[in-house]
């Protein structure tokens, strides 16, 4: 690990829904990630990685690979440690050490096995004993999964992988082993539609859906390139700069945490979700549900406790694009409210 | 790891799905239920709470295959040996879920290494198929999973028990468990042989009730809140449901069927056009289950009447119109589409030649050529003066797609030419190393099945126990390698004939319905497409070999048409695609799709068009690993010259007319052409 600087979060040009979803996630990981199309070159791994770096620390054992929680999965990690036959250079630790949350990253030539976790060759060949060897997806609980290129995966791996984000545990059942342990992480993945489309199933397991593009304006890329230019000159000294706005944002961002199991919504505003979906029609319920948490999401980020129908729109964008019914070769709308419009007019 | 599940009792509508689950619990004879729905509609959900509501059952205590200690029950070779003297106690109905990574060992079962190794002798680990044994096995999205997976299950759950025969085990057990599948038909159907098996299915959609919908949301949303509090207050509900899902399956034994109804239940069966009896035999057993859930001893007609849905919606024959497009409906389709088109071309045709922007920048034409077959005299002639005259009498037009429908066949012919590659072309394909591991093989390769091969080689480490320092002592008959599947589908390679011949008569539109109905169903194949249209004077790859389906959809809608047939360029672009495919990926079988009329007029060299491009199809078929099919989109006539079908057969293609590409008649064809 070095230390230099991480390019502050705060410091980023545009991009303000890609922004706002990632934040949304992080607040609320309940949320089931976000998928992020567009082009290359658009600051989307950056994004990620400046998020990570100013949330909050979290608490872990020492060396422990599954990355759990010591004060509420204490047993867990007790019953993996049995389950896995441990042995004597990972002796149990009770040490619990604060570190960053990290971007765990899944790179687009990822197998199965190392994903998923597999059995521990060295250890079979060597003990005679069948050991557990952790996959990404342990690596990622409490943190953030990044994934790039997730249209470009195969199948199989991205079926195992939404589906350990949907269910919050990994499941491993295969090569005589099996085993289960807590993979709750925020999912970010990026994708270029040109190179082919997500099956509309996996499509519907993220949460939230962006689309973003390079940025128009000739003063904002120049803005871009002297920040970058800057930052890469002196990290520290821009990161410095750029402090106080970062440490507001990760205040509010614990301040939004706290409040959003507070956040109510009154029976009218559920209506407007409901009638939303019927009329953009979305497949099944779960664009509904993502859109009543993202919309308290977005009040609770605001600082409120109550949700307004400003939240209900803006959540809608970022929830239903994706999920519009349509024939597997139409494209993805840009937007709700044309769809809604459409949708209107043909009626 | 324990879960908080939402109960079952607090599940907004949906209540034929929470019927259909009961009946299942309550009769595992009825052999299975299958979820057949859109995502996000609470299928999981439900499954789930379904297991937390099952009564407790009394297992051996220490057995892993969750053996009965009652009399008359089937037993685990253990638990038969030490009967009756077995030593039992109380545990919750387990749920298991299958994960789409299952490997065949992990679902059947295999030898335990650590323990064969310290034993020296073969020790059999059991698999999901023994935990499973008097519990619910889920198995979501069972579309996706590897045919031979899926036919291990249904085999187990036929049977009641699960054999094994490999790595040289011989071993059997119990497994009787309550199956439940779920599928979303979006991504693709389940063989019909597999489907059958399933007892019953149930069509799921969301709800369109905002009323429902905000309930919904509000019960998931105080259930996130604080789950506990949620589930005491629905627990009076979810009392009451398990408490009828206990008494139903008391009274399950004394439910009777009266004669006249089992009688029924064949004449229903028989409308139908149903295949086999599997379907009588659960459609009776679901009557006897919804009886013995309502507390009733006795089947009435209702009770039958409520199940049939259940039974029939999969097992319906063609011969009755299906519920997907019944044959006498498409033909309507067929007429409607063949009319309007017509005008929409001649509306088409006029707005160009308004449009002087739209001309195209080649020489103008002579005179106007016109290309449908009812206005040419003679064939012979025609070819030398579309030889000579270029034909550019229609101007560029864009068509609209034709009606699309299903191509159910073609799928199951691509489907079988992956597996012939898989299945005999081992080598490659171990030889990539990529895909995912489905099972091991006796058989040398450089992809090592490490669990496989430390499994066979674990009963004999005792005897091999040496000096050398090593735990494990491997020979080389322990070793094993791993056969992959690949789900990554074929090339399509759509060469598209897009001149102004073409444009005739709705062709074009019709055509163009083709292909997007090859282009659904390459997407839910998973196959990559590439596409090659070919007109005026030259050929264009308008889309390199991609797994994007929808940029070739678009693509297609908006292709131009007009000008002339340089058939010729467009095979020789087509070589040059596939020949570049196949450098990369030397394993693969391109299939390459010709939609054209065949009426070929341009030639590349000085030659005749139609001599040269026949030439260049046999060139084409040269290379054994690409499959040709040339769809004829000439319209069937008086005077037809069949040129298609001449390039067909020099391209040694399989020959289809549109029609014969629509829903039943490929299957025929199809069978027929591949043993």
């Amino acid at each position: 690990m070095n230390n230099r600087p991480i390019y502050p979060f705060t410091a980023l040009v545009g991009q303000d829904t890609m922004k706002l979803a990632l934040m949304l996630n992080v607040v609320n990981p309940g949320l089931s990630g976000v998928l992020i199309r567009g082009e290359k070159g658009t600051a989307k791994s950056t994004a990620v990685r400046a998020l990570a770096d100013i949330l909050p620390e979290i608490p872990v054992f020492r060396d422990d690979p599954y990355q759990l929680d010591p004060n509420e999965e204490y047993e867990v990690y007790i019953e993996i440690r049995q389950a896995v036959q441990a042995d004597s250079a990972l002796a149990a630790t009770r040490e619990v050490v604060l570190r960053k949350v990290r971007v765990v990253e899944l790179p687009v030539g990822a197998t199965e096995d190392r994903v998923v976790g597999t059995l521990d060759l060295e250890h079979a060949l060597k003990k005679g004993e069948k050991r557990v060897e952790p996959g990404i997806l342990a690596q990622a609980h409490r943190n953030i999964l990044y994934v790039d290129e997730v249209n470009l995966l195969d199948d199989h791996v991205v079926d195992v992988l939404l589906d350990s984000a949907a269910m919050g545990v990994n499941t491993i059942e295969r090569e005589g082993v099996s085993f289960s342990h807590p993979a709750r992480f925020t999912l970010v993945g990026t994708m270029n539609p040109e190179e082919g489309e997500l099956r509309p199933q996996l499509l519907d397991r993220f949460g939230l859906c962006v689309t973003i593009e390079g940025i128009r304006t000739t003063e904002d890329r120049v803005a871009i390139m002297e920040r970058r230019a800057a930052f890469d000159l002196d990290p520290e000294r821009f990161a410095a700069q750029w402090q106080a706005e970062s440490d507001a944002l990760a205040d509010r961002l614990l301040i939004a945490r706290s409040l959003y199991p507070e956040v109510q919504i009154e029976r009218p505003l559920l209506f407007e979700i409901a009638r939303t979906c019927l009329e953009v029609g979305v497949d099944g319920h779960r664009g509904d549900i993502i859109m009543l948490k993202t919309a308290k999401t977005l009040a609770a980020l605001d600082g409120r406790t109550q949700v307004e129908s400003g939240d209900i729109r803006t959540a809608s964008e970022l929830v239903l694009p994706h999920r519009v019914r349509r024939q597997p070769l139409m494209e993805i709308a840009d937007s709700v409210q044309t769809l809604r419009k459409r949708a209107l007019a043909g009626q | 790891m324990e879960r908080t599940v939402y109960p079952l009792a607090a599940v907004v509508g949906q209540a034929q799905l929470q019927q259909g689950l009961l009946l299942a619990a309550i009769n595992p004879a009825v052999g299975g239920i299958l979820l057949r729905g859109e995502k996000g509609t609470a299928k999981s959900t439900m499954v789930r709470a379904l297991a937390a509501l099952l009564p407790e059952i009394e297992v051996v205590r220490g057995c892993p295959y969750s053996c009965s200690a009652l009399q008359g029950e089937d037993r685990c070779p253990d638990c038969a040996r030490l009967f009756p003297s077995l030593d039992t106690r109380i545990r919750r109905t387990r749920l298991i879920e299958l994960p789409l990574n299952a490997t065949e060992d992990r679902v059947a079962g295999g030898i335990d290494f650590p323990r064969s190794l310290k034993t020296g002798r073969v020790v059999f680990a059991p698999g999901l198929l023994a935990a499973a044994h008097r519990g619910l096995l889920y198995v979501d999205e069972v579309n996706l999973l590897d045919d031979h997976i899926v036919d291990l299950i249904l085999d187990a759950a036929a049977s009641g028990e699960n054999r094994i025969e490999r790595e040289g085990i011989s071993f059997r057990h119990p497994s009787r468990f309550i199956l439940v599948g779920t599928m979303n038909p979006e991504e693709g159907e389940l063989r019909p042989q597999l489907l059958d098996r399933f007892g019953l299915c149930l069509e799921i959609a969301g709800s369109h009730d905002p009323e429902e919908r905000v309930t919904l949301m509000e019960r998931r949303e105080a259930f996130d809140h604080d789950p506990a509090a949620f589930l005491a207050q629905h627990q009076q509900q979810s009392d009451q449901l398990a408490h009828r899902i206990a008494r139903g399956r008391a009274l399950l034994p004394g439910v009777r069927v009266a004669a006249h109804l089992r009688s029924f239940i064949g004449e229903l069966c028989r409308e139908n056009n149903v295949a086999g009896h599997r379907a009588d035999l659960v459609m009776e057993q679901a009557a006897r289950a919804l009886a013995a859930l309502e507390g009733k001893l006795e089947v009435s007609v209702d009770h039958i009447r409520f199940v049939a849905p259940m039974v029939l919606i999969h097992r319906r024959r063609v011969a009755q119109p299906p519920p997907p497009p019944p044959p006498p409906e498409e033909q309507q389709d067929e007429q409607q589409d063949e009319t309007p088109p017509e005008e929409n071309q001649e509306e088409r045709n006029e707005q160009p030649q308004e449009d002087p922007s739209e001309q195209e920048a080649q020489p103008p034409p002579p005179q106007e050529q016109q290309t449908s077959p009812d206005d040419q005299p003679d064939p012979g002639e025609q070819q030398e003066q579309e030889g000579r005259q270029p034909d550019a009498g229609r101007e560029e037009a864009v068509f609209e797609i034709g009606a699309t429908f299903k191509v159910k066949a073609i799928s199951g012919a691509k489907d079988r030419v992956v597996r012939r590659g898989s299945g005999r072309r081992s080598r490659s394909r171990i030889a990539q190393k990529k895909g995912r591991y489905v099972k091991s093989a006796l058989r040398p390769s450089d992809d090592l099945a490490l669990d496989a091969t430390l499994r066979a080689a674990a009963p004999f480490q005792r005897q091999r126990a040496g000096d050398d320092g090593l735990a494990v002592h491997l020979r080389e008959q322990d070793l094993r390698s791993k056969i992959r599947e690949k789900r990554i589908g074929n090339l399509l390679l759509f060469v598209v004939d897009a001149s102004g011949s073409m444009g005739a008569r709705g062709r074009m539109t019709a055509s163009k319905g083709a292909v997007m109905s090859l282009l659904l169903d390459a997407y839910q194949k998973r196959d990559r497409v590439a596409m090659i249209t070919f007109r005026k004077n030259e050929a264009a790859v308008n889309l390199p070999p991609t797994t994007s389906v929808d940029l070739a959809g678009k693509l297609l809608a908006e292709m131009p048409v007009g000008g002339r047939t340089p058939l010729s360029a467009g095979l020789v672009k087509c070589h040059e695609q596939v020949r570049n495919y196949l450098i990369k990926n030397p394993t693969a079988q391109p299939i390459v799709l010709f939609i054209t009329d065949g009426k070929c007029n341009v030639a590349l060299a000085n030659g005749k068009p139609v001599e040269e491009s026949l030439l260049l199809a046999s060139a084409l078929a040269r290379d054994k690993r690409i499959r040709s099919i040339v769809v004829d989109t000439e319209e069937a006539g008086l005077v037809t010259f069949g040129l298609a079908r001449r390039l067909a057969g020099a391209m040694e293609a399989q020959y289809f007319k549109i029609d014969d590409l629509k829903a039943q008649a490929l299957v025929d064809i199809v069978r027929g052409n591949h043993p």
